[in-house]
This record gives C-alpha cells, sequence and structure tokens, in this order.
C-alpha cells in the first residue's frame, strides 16, 4: 500500500493549499481520519475514492462549509481559523449547486460578483468575460432555467471564479455530463490551472480524465489517505506490487475471444484467460505468478502472447499490464468496483 | 471557450461589499419571489378570498344587518390573518428552500456574515405584507360606506399587521432554520399558526372566562383581534386597551431577537446550530409544538364544555314559560317579534329569573347560532316575581342567515348559593323558516369584488412581460 504523503512543514513558495491531519466524525462515525496533503500553483489535484470516503466531508472542510473535529489547513496563506476571508480566496462548484431558474446567467454571475465586493458594474463587465471564458456568452441572457445541464455546470465554473480565486474546488464536475461535455469542461478545468495559474481540486468519479489531467492525486478509503502524490508516482508504486499478480488486458473485435482465448490457454505461462469489464472485447489473461513484472521474462511472454495473437490475424486493439492504470491502483487501494 | 476574463480586474482584497450584502440578498430574493410569481400566485388568492368576503358582507350590510364598523373589523380580521400565513408560508420557505434547493451552499461559500444572508431574505419575506395591506384599503372603504371607522381600520390594520406580519414570518424562517425540507418548515409552520389559531376559536362562554381571558390576552393573535374589536367596532380607546397590545409586541420581539441574535450567526448548510445542545433543544422544541398542537385541539372542546355550568337535577321549580307563536315563515333580513310568558304557578316567590334565548340551525345538523348576532336582547332578566304572578317579554329577531331554525327559550331560576343550583325550564319552540333574499352588487361592491383579482392578475402578466424583455428565451442547446 502506498504511504499517505505527508507535507513538509516548511512550505515551498508555490504552495497554495496545505492540510494537515484533518479529522471529522458524525456522531460516532469516523467520515474523515487524518488528511494531509498539499496543493501547489497552477496544479491540479485529482481527489479519489469511493462513495463514503469522506470527499464530500474533506471539500466542505476545506471550503469552510464544515468545522473540522481536528487538525488545519491554509489556504493562500490564510489559517483555517479565519474563514471569511478563506472564502474570498477560495472558488467552489459544488457536487449538487442548485441555480435560481428565473435568473438569467449574467444575473446570475453579477449577483455573485456583488457578493464578492464588486460594483454592479464591474460584476457585470467581469461576469461578461467568464461567461465568454466558459463558452456562454451567447446565453448570457437567457433564465438558467432554459440551460442544459452541461451549461449549467460551466455557469456553476465561472461563478467558482467570479471572485479570481487562488484554489479552485470542483466536486464532480463532469457528472451527468456526456462524453463531449466532460472532454470540454477537463479541458477548460486545465486552462483555468494553466491561465490562471489556480491550484484546482478536482474531485470525479472518471479515473480515466483524472488521470489524463491531473498533476497529483489523493486516494481516500474510509476516510483516510490511502495514497498521494504526483499521478505518476501514485501508478508507479502501485504497479510495482499489482504486477505482482501477473496478468494482462487485451482488447480484440468482440467475436474474436473465443479463438484468442483458445490460442492463448496453450502458451504454457498463461494460467487462463477470461472476458472481462462491462465493455465487450476484453480479455484478461493470468500468468504465471512466479514472474517479476519488470524482468525480461515478463517482457518475453508479454510477446508471445502477442505473437500468437498476430500469427491468428486476429486484430489487437489494446494491450496493458494490469495494474498500469489510475483505475487499477484505485481498485487496489480502496477495493471497490468502479462502473 | 477561447476568451479568458481579463485578470487585471482582479477583484476582492477584502470581502467589503459596495452594496450591503443584505441589501443584494434582499434584491434577489424579492425578485424570485415576486417575479418567480410566487408571492403574487398568493397575493390573487388572497384578493379573491377578498372579494368574495366583501361580496358576502355587503350582501348582509344591504339588509342592513351588519353595520360598516362590523364589516370593516371583520375584512381588517380576516386580512391579518391571511397576510401571516402568507408571512408564515414564506419564511417558512426561506432557508431549508434554499437547502432543498440546493443553492444555500453557494450563499455560504461567499465571504458573507450569515446575519446578513438572513437579514436580506427576511425582509424579502416581510414584502407581501405591504401588498396585502395595499390590495385591502379599497375593500375597506367601500365598506366603511363613508364611516370615520375606515382611517381607524387603516391606522390600525397598518400598525398591528406591521408588528405581527413580520413577526409571523420571523417565526416561519426560525422553523425553516431548523428544517432540511420543506415539507416540514411548511408542516411545522402551519401547526404554529393552528396553535395561535385555537384560542380565538374557542366558544364564547370560553373566550370571556378567566382562563379564556387570560389566553386570549397571551395569544398574540387572539389580543389583537380583541383591540381590533374594541377599538374599531364599540368605539372602545387605546387608553382601555392599550394592555392588549403588550403580548404581539413581546411576541414580535422575542421572534426577532430568537431569529437575529441565536438563529441567524449560526446559519449552516445542514438544519439547526452545529452545537449538541442546539440539537437537544430543536428536538425538544419540534416535539413541544406537536404535543402542543395536540393537545390544544383535544382541549379545546373539553375547555369549551368545562365552562358550561353543569345541570345537576336539583329541586323542581314551579315556573312555567309560554311562547306566543309557534311557526313562521320569513325573508333574510325580516325581523320578526314574538313573546313569552312567565308563570310562577308555585306558592313560593320564585327567585330572580334569567330567561335566554337560543337558536338552532336545523338545517346543520343542529348547530347553535350565536343569538347575539340575531338579536339586539339575548336574555332578559326577572329580578321578581310573586306567587301566581305572571309577566310578559318582548323579543325581537333579526332573521340574518336564510335556512330552517328553532328559536325557544330557557328560563333559569338564580341558585341560592355557591353550593346550590337550579333546573332551567325550557319553552316550546318558533320553527323559524328563512328564504334568501339576494341582490346583485350589494352596496356597489361589485366591482371591487371582480377588480381587485383582475388587477393583481393584470399586474401578475405586467411583471412577467416586462420581465421576458431582454431576456433570451431559447432553449438550452
Amino acid at each position: 500500500m502506498v504511504q499517505s504523503h505527508n507535507p513538509d512543514p516548511s512550505s515551498s513558495p508555490s504552495e497554495i493549499l496545505r492540510a494537515h491531519d484533518l479529522r471529522k466524525s458524525y456522531g460516532p462515525r469516523p467520515a474523515l481520519r487524518g488528511l494531509s496533503f498539499s496543493l501547489d500553483r497552477g496544479r491540479i489535484l485529482g481527489f479519489l475514492g469511493p462513495n463514503g470516503a469522506g470527499k464530500t466531508t474533506s471539500i466542505r472542510i476545506l471550503t469552510t462549509i464544515l468545522e473540522p473535529d481536528a487538525g488545519h489547513f491554509i489556504v493562500d496563506g490564510v489559517a483555517s481559523d479565519d474563514p471569511q476571508a478563506i472564502r474570498s480566496r477560495i472558488g467552489v462548484l459544488p457536487e449538487s449547486l442548485g441555480f435560481p431558474r428565473h435568473m438569467t446567467g449574467i444575473e446570475f454571475l453579477t449577483f455573485f460578483g456583488q457578493l464578492y465586493g464588486r460594483t454592479a458594474r464591474q460584476a457585470r463587465t467581469y461576469g461578461m468575460a467568464l461567461l465568454e471564458e466558459v463558452g456562454l456568452e451567447q446565453r448570457a441572457k437567457s433564465l438558467i432555467g432554459t440551460y442544459s445541464r452541461g451549461m449549467r455546470q460551466r455557469l456553476g465554473i465561472a461563478r467558482a471564479l467570479v471572485n479570481d480565486p487562488a484554489v479552485v474546488f470542483l466536486d464532480e464536475p463532469t457528472l451527468g455530463l456526456d462524453p463531449r461535455g466532460q472532454q470540454e469542461l477537463l479541458a477548460l478545468v486545465r486552462r483555468v490551472a494553466q491561465e490562471r495559474n489556480a491550484g484546482v481540486v478536482l474531485c470525479s468519479h472518471l479515473l480515466a480524465e483524472v488521470e489524463g489531467i491531473c498533476d497529483d492525486v489523493v486516494i481516500l478509503s474510509l476516510g483516510q489517505v490511502v495514497a498521494s502524490g504526483p499521478v505518476s508516482e501514485v501508478i508507479g508504486q502501485a504497479q510495482q506490487s499489482a504486477l505482482q499478480q501477473n496478468a494482462v488486458r487485451i482488447q480484440l473485435p468482440s467475436p474474436l475471444v473465443p479463438k484468442a482465448q483458445g490460442l492463448l490457454e496453450k502458451i504454457p505461462e498463461v494460467v487462463n484467460s477470461t472476458p472481462t469489464g462491462a465493455v465487450a472485447g476484453w480479455l484478461r489473461v493470468e500468468l504465471v505468478d512466479s514472474i517479476d513484472g519488470t524482468s525480461s521474462k515478463a517482457q518475453h511472454i508479454n510477446n508471445r502472447i502477442l505473437q500468437a495473437l498476430i500469427r491468428a490475424k486476429i486484430p489487437i486493439l489494446g494491450f496493458e499490464a494490469e495494474g498500469g492504470r489510475l483505475q487499477d491502483v484505485f481498485l487496489n487501494l480502496t477495493g471497490e468496483a468502479i462502473e | 471557450m477561447t476568451a479568458k476574463a481579463s485578470l487585471s480586474d482582479r477583484p476582492i482584497a477584502s470581502s467589503r461589499s459596495k452594496s450591503p450584502t443584505w441589501w443584494l440578498l434582499f434584491k434577489r430574493d424579492l425578485s424570485e419571489l415576486w417575479i418567480g410569481g410566487r408571492a403574487l400566485a398568493l397575493l390573487l388568492i388572497y384578493t379573491i378570498l377578498l372579494g368574495i368576503l366583501t361580496y358576502v358582507l355587503a350582501s348582509n350590510s344591504e339588509l342592513s344587518l351588519i353595520p360598516p364598523k362590523e364589516m370593516v373589523y371583520e375584512t381588517l380580521k380576516v386580512a391579518i390573518a391571511v397576510s401571516l400565513v402568507i408571512s408564515l408560508i414564506i419564511g417558512a420557505d426561506s432557508l431549508s428552500g434554499e437547502r432543498e434547493r440546493a443553492t444555500m451552499e453557494g450563499l455560504l461559500l461567499t465571504p458573507t456574515s450569515r446575519r446578513q444572508i438572513v437579514v436580506g431574505k427576511f425582509l424579502a419575506a416581510v414584502s407581501p405584507w405591504p401588498a396585502t395591506l395595499a390590495v385591502t384599503i379599497p375593500y375597506l372603504s367601500v365598506l366603511s360606506q363613508g364611516d370615520e371607522v375606515f382611517r381607524q381600520a387603516v391606522l390600525w390594520g397598518a400598525l398591528l399587521g406591521s408588528v405581527l406580519a413580520p413577526a409571523y414570518t420571523a417565526v416561519g424562517m426560525l422553523v425553516s432554520y431548523w428544517c432540511n425540507s420543506n415539507k416540514t418548515s411548511l408542516f411545522v409552520s402551519l401547526g404554529i399558526y393552528v396553535l395561535f389559531l385555537i384560542p380565538a376559536q374557542l366558544p364564547g362562554r370560553a373566550q370571556t372566562g378567566a382562563m379564556g381571558q387570560l389566553l386570549q390576552k397571551v395569544n398574540p393573535m387572539a389580543a389583537t383581534t380583541h383591540f381590533l374589536s374594541k377599538t374599531l367596532v364599540n368605539n372602545r380607546t387605546l387608553g382601555e386597551f392599550w394592555s392588549w397590545l403588550i403580548s404581539p409586541v413581546v411576541f414580535a420581539l422575542l421572534a426577532y431577537g430568537m431569529l437575529f441574535l441565536f438563529a441567524a450567526p449560526g446559519l449552516r448548510l445542514e438544519a439547526g446550530r452545529a452545537s449538541r445542545i442546539g440539537k437537544v433543544l430543536s428536538r425538544w422544541v419540534g416535539l413541544s409544538v406537536i404535543a402542543c398542537v395536540i393537545a390544544a385541539l383535544a382541549s379545546a372542546p373539553a375547555l369549551a364544555t368545562s365552562f358550561q355550568a353543569p345541570i345537576s337535577q336539583g329541586a323542581e321549580q314551579p315556573l312555567q314559560i309560554s311562547i306566543d307563536m309557534a311557526s313562521k315563515v320569513v325573508k333574510a333580513g325580516d325581523n320578526i317579534d314574538f313573546h313569552t310568558v312567565v308563570t310562577n304557578a308555585g306558592s313560593e316567590d320564585a327567585p330572580p329569573l334569567i330567561v335566554a334565548m337560543n337558536i338552532i340551525n336545523l338545517d346543520a345538523a343542529g348547530d347553535v347560532v350565536d343569538p347575539e348576532d340575531w338579536s339586539p336582547q339575548r336574555t332578559q332578566y326577572i329580578e321578581h316575581l310573586g306567587s301566581g304572578q305572571s309577566t310578559t317579554l318582548s323579543w325581537r329577531v333579526n332573521a340574518i342567515l336564510d335556512g330552517d331554525y328553532m328559536v325557544y327559550m330557557v328560563l333559569i331560576p338564580a341558585p341560592d348559593g355557591q353550593q346550590a343550583t337550579s333546573q332551567p325550564v325550557a319553552s316550546s319552540g318558533i320553527h323559524l323558516t328563512v328564504t334568501p333574499f339576494t341582490r346583485l352588487n350589494p352596496g356597489g361592491v361589485l366591482p371591487y369584488a371582480i377588480g381587485g383579482p383582475v388587477v393583481v392578475l393584470l399586474a401578475v402578466l405586467l411583471l412577467f412581460r416586462l420581465r421576458r424583455r431582454g431576456i433570451d428565451m431559447g432553449g438550452s442547446k
């Protein structure tokens, strides 16, 4: 298991968020058991965990909606005992943010801009710029009730940026969006981090997407950090142990899966092969467990498998060593299945 | 998604706003209430109810049965009662509604103080009261028929309504503060309303006894109604009845104190306050309210009966009472005059006697009609009636409502002492059939009864039209 990443007490100049040993219980049930991590400017932190792991509790504590039972955190140099000052430095898109249906997009942003201290004119001007940034300038004067879910999420991100925050918290921003909407939104999140030099904390169940855009990751399970650090490091560490399982996954055209199974089971190092996952065409091939995943022998076996398939003229659509994806790390560490 | 907001326009080093945040919240909620249509819908319903009530009252007035003062008082009483319901409903939705619509978190995430959020929402939630008062004034004017009671009614109505309506809004918001769902908040708020309403609905004797008086006086709603009744209908002065204003004022101050000093600073995403004591307290308050409502509902009939004098079987009185009419058919509004003869057939002088009139509605499963509304005299007193003597009493009944009634008298000898009782004697009844008397547009009130709702409806449509200007009404892409 990957050890929890404990931030260095002496923070770096680019550090924008630091949490130290945050704890929270609801009655006798502990929801968070010592959350510690740090985030630098311009970086995106993926905040992962199965349902009930404590993600939303963590976000609510870090955004001052909830008070922790113990521990503290610092946002942009402001300690957690000054929540009002923290609120002016953060932007948040909660998991279920409601919108007033009878307001237009620009009225909504103007209202929040004013709550953050702008004059009506400044707030409106800045609101229009934000709507342009999130691609809603054409619908600025439309009632929010007429917005699609994707548009509301983008408006929510604009609302989170209305105070030009140092840290942006996005809780499941892609929930309920179609694949195109998800891609557009994640690109927007990337731009927020890069162009605004803001730290972004991104809660999501879309592990492939998190892996694609996040620089760092914190994985929570039952209120505890089970892995944290740069995404590549977390995957690398987990891969070491995961490869001891000696399995690879191969994606093939679905009708050819039985034929491939027959071929692969003739290879002495293959223990068995079984169709896997919800998506048709994936075959999980289990290898003998004496093989070290990083050795040349392992590479040799991988090559034999590939050769067998190529000789049989079976197209190989995908090939990966099990444990090489963030999803594998997640499943391995949390013991939960992600659909 | 290519352009980017200018960072040079960097906001907000401090949380200080150009406009006070309570003002921003007030404007937003006001717009949601009125342009969103909730307040207008309630106002429209209120205007329709008021129109119906005014027409009914004017119909009776046309028959010269209800004087303008009483009509104005009745209308004002209903106006205040309905305004309080509206205030309570809107207050009850204010915080739990934000939680239910998931808009609360967005507000709590801003550097706005919790108290300012509550103040802004409170002011917006109070806004229907001036509107209901403004709608009521023309009705009061037409019903007063030039009587000076109109000015008094507007003055006292505005003052007392302005004390009670915001207080009820505050109560609704307090309930809303402790509820996560609107359903619970509305249910508890209406329960509290019923709790305040019940003492005002107790039977007459229950209201006038010592306990009844106390209940009336401490109940802000009943005290207000009583005060208005005395000042508007009975021409009593403020000096005589000022003490009835204490409970509304104290109630309002308590509600404001609880809301702004205790609850508002602890406003949060979940219902109630964060402390464990707060949780326990809120649970007890909730349970107490429910228990009080149940107890009040259960005790009302018992309380009513407890104020009725127990009739025990005492010694028989040789007293007789007869009536000189057996039945009569009249139109609503007609007067019926009749006589009763009380005879002492005994060998001794009778104690002092009370003769009381009773009217029973035969159409509605024997409902008792309050004779006070029907007759200038509901009782007459006979100081002395010697052995073998008779006395004749004259009575007049104004048939206010159409229907089938039985009018009869009860002769009650005064008991000898505190531990003694006496045997009342009933007369035979007059079967009174009252046929309806209708007239269109009584008192010229019909234009108001119809016009009021139409004007409000037009205002609703105008507001929607104005709102649509400058808004792109296109669907989602």
